[in-house]
């Protein structure tokens, strides 16, 4: 079982950050799910137990903020790590997303290897032991 | 003239009939062909993001399909420009030598010279997207364009694509604020950061006045150290509205250690260069601030008096302690800015509260705060309280105080 397997969500509702970002994280080895919105992702999550969300704050329906509540209230789903990627660069925004659970913040634009590096190591830290389910 | 009517309606009709059939034909065919494009570029794009992605010196052509057509061309550059919102850092890079291999750089310089505005400004746009260095000439030349709309998204542009080709010409363009707003190209160099310092430091000699007005707002703006010592310079300008904004610029850059000269600056004959001192001062602090300020708070002129006032507000505790010291003052102005800025720092509501303190030393001293305020005559807010306020206890105290006969 290595990293390049795990299992990662992205959930944004910009159809060109899901593509992008999909094609990067395939593209080094990790099996990738997308959903367009908040609800969706929460769906996804309770039923792929990915190793990693990869999640935007900005969303119909349920807002990134719901979505890490929905992730942290779900006892399946409570250990997953959550990577925010998104525009909003407040202090507020981002201390209130790690406050509710966020492991990560990034901001968009994003630089790709900044984002492998800390998606590599959010894998490593949290890697067996949690919940996280791998293909292999 | 009953049938001439007839053939008329039913004429009229007919056309309107073939034109809506017309119309629509044009939009299945336009949706057809969007669908079209959709599906093509869904085949293309990952090939397009694993460049993007990639590390290695493989160029974009090496990705595509071969060879390669026009449609593919403009698709890939779609998938490119919605690719380059999202990313910087290398793939940033690589996106923009994308841009160059497409050709698409060329073409939108092209396009710069287009008899259409609207294409020009479009492609003065999308060579900001672009950033590719070798658009830095075309958009200085576009700077010049008739349309304000294509001067603006040229300087955009410039100010993304950074670098001293870019930049050199946007800090000339403070030199013309007739022919366009100055504000905006100032606001685009701010965007930039400390690339602008050293084309700002280098340029400033040789701006007109107005220009360098606007140079030193924007090395103000930016914060940086480096610029302190023009700005200083500037501080002793003959002209005392660069003297005004070098002080205000001091200011923004924020550092105690220009107490000094800001100090100096509250004694300029000219009253603007006054004021910016004060509310500068506020800014930075340091040694010596706070009596500066509660110096200039004596001022013949409102503005310098106000903004003192405000400075001192600003400042924090110590600026706070000195605007109620200043209530003793001897100098009428100086209490009665004193007393409107610590009614806007709600610091009297602060004290009004310990009007029903349990702990008689703080309801004395609230009640001799109060009664010195109502000395100076600016009752308009306490008497607003004495009606308003949330606390009975307060209410009565206070109204017991301002019916006392003075």
């Amino acid at each position: 079982m290595g990293k390049e397997q795990a299992r990662i969500l992205i959930v944004d509702d910009d159809p060109i950050i899901r593509r992008f970002v999909g094609t990067l994280l395939a593209h080094n080895g990790y099996e990738v799910h997308e959903a367009e919105d908040g609800e969706a992702g929460l769906r996804m999550a309770a039923s792929l137990l990915p190793r990693l969300v990869v999640l935007d704050l900005v969303m119909p329906y349920k807002d990134g903020f719901e979505v890490i509540n929905g992730l942290k209230d779900d006892p399946s789903t409570r250990r997953v790590p959550i990577l925010i990627l998104s525009v909003k660069d407040r202090e507020e925004d981002v201390v209130k997303a790690l406050n509710l659970g966020a492991d990560d913040y990034m901001i968009k634009p994003f630089s790709t290897q900044e984002l492998l590096a800390r998606i590599r190591k959010i894998l490593e830290r949290t890697a067996p032991g949690g919940t996280g389910c791998t293909t292999s | 003239m009953h049938d001439l009517l007839i053939r008329l309606i039913a004429g009229t009709g007919a056309l309107l009939g073939g034109l809506a059939l017309l119309i629509a034909f044009n939009k299945a065919l336009r949706e057809m062909r969007e669908a079209l494009d959709r599906r093509r570029r869904a085949l293309l794009e990952p090939a397009i993001y694993e460049y993007a992605n990639a590390t290695g010196h493989r160029a974009i052509l090496d990705y595509l399909p071969k060879p390669l057509s026009r449609r593919d061309r403009r698709l890939a550059e779609a998938a490119l420009l919605d690719a380059a919102r999202v990313v910087k850092g290398e793939s940033r890079d690589r996106i923009t030598a994308a841009f160059e291999a497409l050709g698409s750089v060329r073409v939108s310089i092209l396009h710069l010279r287009s008899q259409r505005w609207w294409k020009r400004a479009e492609a003065a746009e999308r060579l900001g997207l672009m950033r590719s260095r070798a658009a830095a000439e075309p958009l200085v030349a576009a700077m010049n364009d008739p349309m304000g709309e294509v001067r603006i998204r040229a300087a955009r542009a410039l100010g993304i694509i950074r670098g001293t080709t870019s930049i050199r010409p946007l800090v000339l363009a403070l030199t013309d604020p007739s022919r366009w707003s100055a504000i905006r190209v100032a606001e685009i160099l701010i965007g930039t950061g400390t690339e602008a310092v050293d084309e700002l430091l280098a340029a400033y000699d040789s701006l007109p006045h107005l220009a360098r007005i606007s140079a030193l707002d924007v090395l103000g703006r930016i914060r940086s150290l480096k610029a302190a010592g023009l700005i200083r310079k500037a501080l002793k300008d003959p002209h005392p509205d660069i003297r005004a904004r070098a002080a205000n610029a001091l200011g923004h850059v924020g550092d105690p250690g220009f107490a000094a000269d800001l100090t100096e600056a509250l004694r300029d004959p000219e009253w603007p260069v006054r004021a910016m001192a004060a509310k500068a001062l506020g800014r930075v602090g340091g040694q010596g601030a706070i009596a500066a300020l509660c110096e200039a708070l004596k001022d013949r002129q409102w503005w310098v008096r106000a903004n003192a006032a405000e400075a001192l507000r600003l400042v924090g505790p110590a600026g706070r302690d000195a605007l109620i010291r200043m209530l003793d003052a001897d100098d009428t102005y100086a209490r009665h800015q004193a007393v409107a800025q610590l009614e806007e720092g709600r610091i009297i509501d602060e004290y009004l509260a310990d009007l029903a303190s349990a702990d008689p030393a703080r309801r004395e001293a609230a009640i001799g705060f109060v009664e010195k305020i109502i000395r100076l005559e600016r009752v308009d807010h306490l008497t607003q309280q004495a009606i308003d306020h949330a606390q009975e206890g307060v209410r009565l105290a206070l109204l017991k105080i301002l019916q006392r006969p003075a």
